[in-house]
This record gives C-alpha cells, sequence and structure tokens, in this order.
C-alpha cells in the first residue's frame, strides 16, 4: 500500500480535482446534523462531524429504487444503466468503511451478488477520513475504528497533515492527477502517525464487550431485558433506517394508471415493523414489539456471527442517538451481560451521555397499545 | 460584428468584470454580472448564457472550480461554453495541475492577466461551434 501525505491547507485543492471521478458527496450540515450531499463550496464540507444521519449505505441500497420496467408489448426493461453513475463520497469515517465491506458480504459476495448494489459499489469511490469519537461511538468495541480494505484513499490525522493511505489503483489515480499536493511522508511522520494510531483508540470512551456475546444472547433468548425494551420501543424503525448494515427490503409492482405497464420497486424496511413478519394466511411470526426488537438485536449480534463470523454492528452510534424512546445499544448489551438491572429507571436503557440531554421517557397517555403492535 | 448573444461574467474583481464586460459589449453581446459562485449558477439558470467567463478565487479560493462542477451537473447548463479565467497557478505555485490534464470540466482554461484580443476570439469560436457529447461533459469521466 503506498503512502503519502498531504497539507491539510492543500485539501480543497485536491477535492477540486476529484470531480473528474465521479459527482462528489462530503459530510454537510443539515438542520442539527451532517449529511452527505453535493457541497456547492468547500466551505460547506465539514469533516469534523461525528456521524452522518444516514450512512453511506443510501449510495448503495437506496431508500427506494425502480429495478426494472414493465410492459406487455415490449417486455422487461432493466433500469441497471442508472446505477453506473460515477461518484466520490469524500469523509468516510472507518466504521462506515466496515459497514459497507459487510454489506459485501451478503450483496457482493454471496451466492447471488445483487447487480445494482455491485454497479453502484464499482463505480463509487470512497475516500475515508479519522473521526474524533463522542459519548454514543464505540466502533472499537467492534473492531471497525479502522478499516484495511474498502477505501480508495485513507486520511489519518496528523496535525497540519494527514497521512494518506493508497488503496485501489482508482486512488492512485486520484493521486497523480492531483499533481505536486501530495508527498512522500517522513520518519517523523511515520512516528507521529504511530503515537496517534494509539490515542484514537483509547480516545473511545464508550466500550462494550464482545467476546462471547453471541453466547450470552442464547443463554438470555427468554430474558426479562426483551420484554421491557419491548415496552418501550416504539416501533419507529429508526434505528434500522439509520444503521449502516441493516439492509431489509420491501419489494412493489407499481402498475401504471390506465395501463398494465409499470415497474418494480424496491423500498428500505424495517424488522421492527408490525408487518415486516406478516406472511401469507394471516399469521405473523413477530407480533409483539418485544419480539422484534429482540430479533433485531439477534440479527445484529448473534445471527451475523454464526453466518459471517462477527456481529454486523459497526459501532457508529447512530441507532442510539436516533432512537425516541432512548434505547442505548450498548446500554443493552450491558443489562444482558447481568451489568445492569434490567428493571433500573430508564435512564440505564437510555445511557448517560455527557453534553447530551436524555430524551424524555414515552408519555404513558401516549403509550401504545398492550397487544404491543 | 457577430450574431449577438448573452455572457454572463462571475468575478469577485469589479475592475476586471467591468473591463471584461466593456469588451464583449463592444462587440454586440449583452453582458450579465455576478460577484460570486453561488449568484452566478442562479444567475445562469434565469438568464441561459451562450457563454460563461468563470473566475476561480473569489471568497473561497476553490469556489469557481466547485461552480463550475454545479454548471456541468445541472442538465439545463451542462452544454453552455464556459471558458475558467483564473490566476490560481501564480497565485498557488504548489497547485501544478495543469488544466490539460483531463480533470477540468471548462472548454477553455485562461491564466490572468488576459489577452482581450484572444478571449474575444476563443469566445467567439465557442459560441459558434456545435455543442460537445454530453458525456464528455458529464463528471467521473475516469471514474470506473
Amino acid at each position: 500500500m503506498k503512502i503519502l501525505k498531504i497539507p491539510k491547507d492543500h485539501l480543497d485543492l485536491f477535492v477540486s480535482v476529484l470531480p473528474a471521478f465521479g459527482e462528489l458527496y462530503a459530510p454537510v450540515r443539515r438542520g442539527k446534523g451532517h449529511a452527505f450531499d453535493r457541497p456547492a463550496l468547500w466551505s460547506e464540507v465539514d469533516l469534523s462531524y461525528a456521524r452522518t444521519i444516514l450512512p453511506p449505505r443510501k449510495f448503495f441500497l437506496p431508500p427506494r429504487e425502480a429495478t426494472f420496467r414493465f410492459d406487455p408489448k415490449t417486455g422487461y426493461h432493466g433500469l441497471l444503466a442508472e446505477a453506473a453513475t460515477p461518484r466520490v463520497l469524500f469523509g468516510v469515517h472507518a466504521y462506515d468503511i466496515y459497514g459497507l465491506n459487510i454489506l459485501d458480504r451478503v450483496f457482493a459476495q454471496g451466492r447471488f451478488a445483487d447487480p445494482y448494489y455491485v454497479t453502484r459499489r464499482r463505480h463509487t469511490a470512497i475516500i475515508g477520513i479519522d473521526v474524533e469519537p463522542d459519548e454514543a461511538h464505540f466502533a472499537s468495541s467492534m473492531n471497525a475504528d479502522a478499516v484495511d480494505t474498502g477505501f480508495d484513499l485513507f486520511l489519518s490525522d496528523l496535525g497540519e497533515e494527514y497521512l494518506v493511505l493508497v488503496g485501489t489503483s482508482r486512488g492512485h489515480d486520484m493521486v497523480t492527477m492531483s499533481g505536486c499536493l501530495l508527498a512522500d511522508p517522513t520518519p517523523a511522520d511515520f512516528a507521529e502517525y504511530k503515537r496517534r494510531s494509539s490515542l484514537r483508540r483509547a480516545a473511545y470512551r464508550t466500550r462494550v464487550e464482545l467476546n462471547d456475546l453471541a453466547e450470552i444472547l442464547e443463554i438470555e433468548y427468554r430474558s426479562q431485558v426483551w420484554e421491557d425494551l419491548g415496552e418501550r420501543c416504539l416501533s419507529c424503525g429508526a434505528c434500522s433506517h439509520v444503521c449502516p448494515t441493516c439492509y431489509c427490503f420491501d419489494v412493489a409492482d407499481e402498475v401504471d394508471l390506465g395501463s398494465r405497464s409499470g415497474q418494480r420497486v424496491r423500498t428500505w424496511d424495517s424488522c421492527l415493523f408490525k408487518m415486516h413478519a406478516a406472511v401469507a394466511g394471516g399469521e405473523n411470526f413477530r407480533h409483539t414489539r418485544a419480539s422484534r426488537i429482540k430479533f433485531r438485536f439477534y440479527h445484529k449480534q448473534r445471527g451475523f456471527v454464526a453466518e459471517y463470523g462477527r456481529p454486523s454492528c459497526v459501532g457508529c452510534g447512530r441507532c442510539s442517538v436516533s432512537c425516541p424512546a432512548g434505547i442505548d445499544i450498548t446500554t443493552v448489551i450491558r443489562m444482558i451481560r447481568g451489568q445492569t438491572d434490567a428493571h433500573d429507571d430508564r435512564a440505564d436503557l437510555a445511557g448517560s451521555r455527557d453534553g447530551e440531554s436524555v430524551p424524555p421517557a414515552p408519555r404513558p397517555d401516549l403509550a401504545h397499545p398492550a397487544d404491543g403492535a | 460584428m457577430s450574431e449577438p448573444k448573452v455572457i454572463l461574467i462571475v468575478d469577485d474583481d469589479p475592475d476586471f468584470k467591468r473591463a471584461v464586460a466593456h469588451l464583449f459589449e463592444s462587440c454586440g453581446h449583452r453582458v450579465w454580472m455576478a460577484d460570486n459562485g453561488r449568484q452566478g449558477f442562479d444567475l445562469a439558470k434565469t438568464v441561459r448564457p451562450d457563454l460563461i467567463v468563470l473566475d476561480v478565487m473569489m471568497a473561497e479560493r476553490t469556489e469557481g472550480f466547485f461552480t463550475l462542477g454545479r454548471i456541468r451537473d445541472d442538465p439545463a447548463l451542462r452544454e453552455t461554453p464556459v471558458i475558467v479565467v483564473s490566476s490560481v497557478y501564480a497565485d498557488h505555485p504548489e497547485f501544478r495541475v495543469s488544466p490539460e490534464a483531463g480533470w477540468l470540466p471548462a472548454d477553455l482554461f485562461l491564466a490572468k492577466p488576459i489577452d482581450p484580443a484572444r478571449l474575444v476570439e476563443e469566445s467567439a469560436r465557442l459560441m459558434t461551434a456545435p455543442a460537445p457529447s454530453a458525456g464528455r461533459r458529464q463528471a467521473g469521466s475516469r471514474g470506473r
């Protein structure tokens, strides 16, 4: 792997060259959060962001996409070409790159590769960057705070400069096209990189114990914790929609009014939704909220381990930050491990974060019906 | 005198803008002016110019590059010829990235100070030339 460096005050000039490789997307401020979007100016790019509202998954598995059109007279017309739009995602954190690498196992490396996903991955360049973790990040616990693959370039903070890891030939082309903006690092730069590498990992203040978690989940399958969580969970699906590795989708044929032509559309789904496990005949395998939130945890932390050898969680903290009921995944894991009393007040469930207010508890008068739906 | 055209000048230097405007107006063209990239882009959407003369270093030193990207992304403006005029190479010698290397989706790059006669000549050529294929103008021609 080739390693270079670039002064931070040259980054705007470097980024000016990137549109030659595709539409540029970078973290920009949107409301109180950040989103990967097209910056109209370099000053709109905020590389100090904690996390984007939606993960980069939205570029590869869009919230809604038409996969093909159909017409009784002309047959099927694939829409794969639209997925081949070249893009550059600039400023992606390591845990999100890790999340994409996990999605690759499902959509690109499995028995049935998804051509839409694969095409978008092939045509999208990824430029990663260091993150300053906040209280909700626990990526180091999930071994997702650093990545060896899945990026074209990765920028690591050295203070006044970035160390640039070149991960692919496309990344090498970017470096070549940007002329003399990048230079060879010195031994002092490498020493600084190693010093900061240790500090980066230590900067994660929130930690969870991952070892034997799958086994403990097996033991705690009938734990009261899941029932308590079911009482709190609103089944809104926010946690799965902001998750870098959730990929459930629904498929429907939309027929044009007054004709037999139309298109097949797939949209994001969530295992938290009541109808997610409903099948023909009126049966629903996960009728209660408790069963649905339990399923989500088991799929992430246990099912994926059995199938792929590691949990699909990357520790980005998005689910905890976005949950309107204040359910914090790290607290839930600690409770399952018996490190927190499952019957403590909701502050335990929500965790405690410095400088961040805990969302208010759901009002009893707005509580969901007792059937858990 | 050539057929009157609409030309948009985007530059934060009022003297340069006025001088170039006089130059084009003396050729019979109608000139619109904008002080920054955002205003220039919005004005281009409204007046649909036959040519855009675009500075790079305005409030931000890469503002013109980003504005050019927005122009090339916009279906209504994608085919509009753009001449980038800038002293970015003189002011930032570390940026030794030739515009001829294929990364800059402009029709022409002219380093400031510019030769007025060449600007008029190249403008006339671009405003009468057939539009290039959309593929050449789209972002990511090097993407794989």
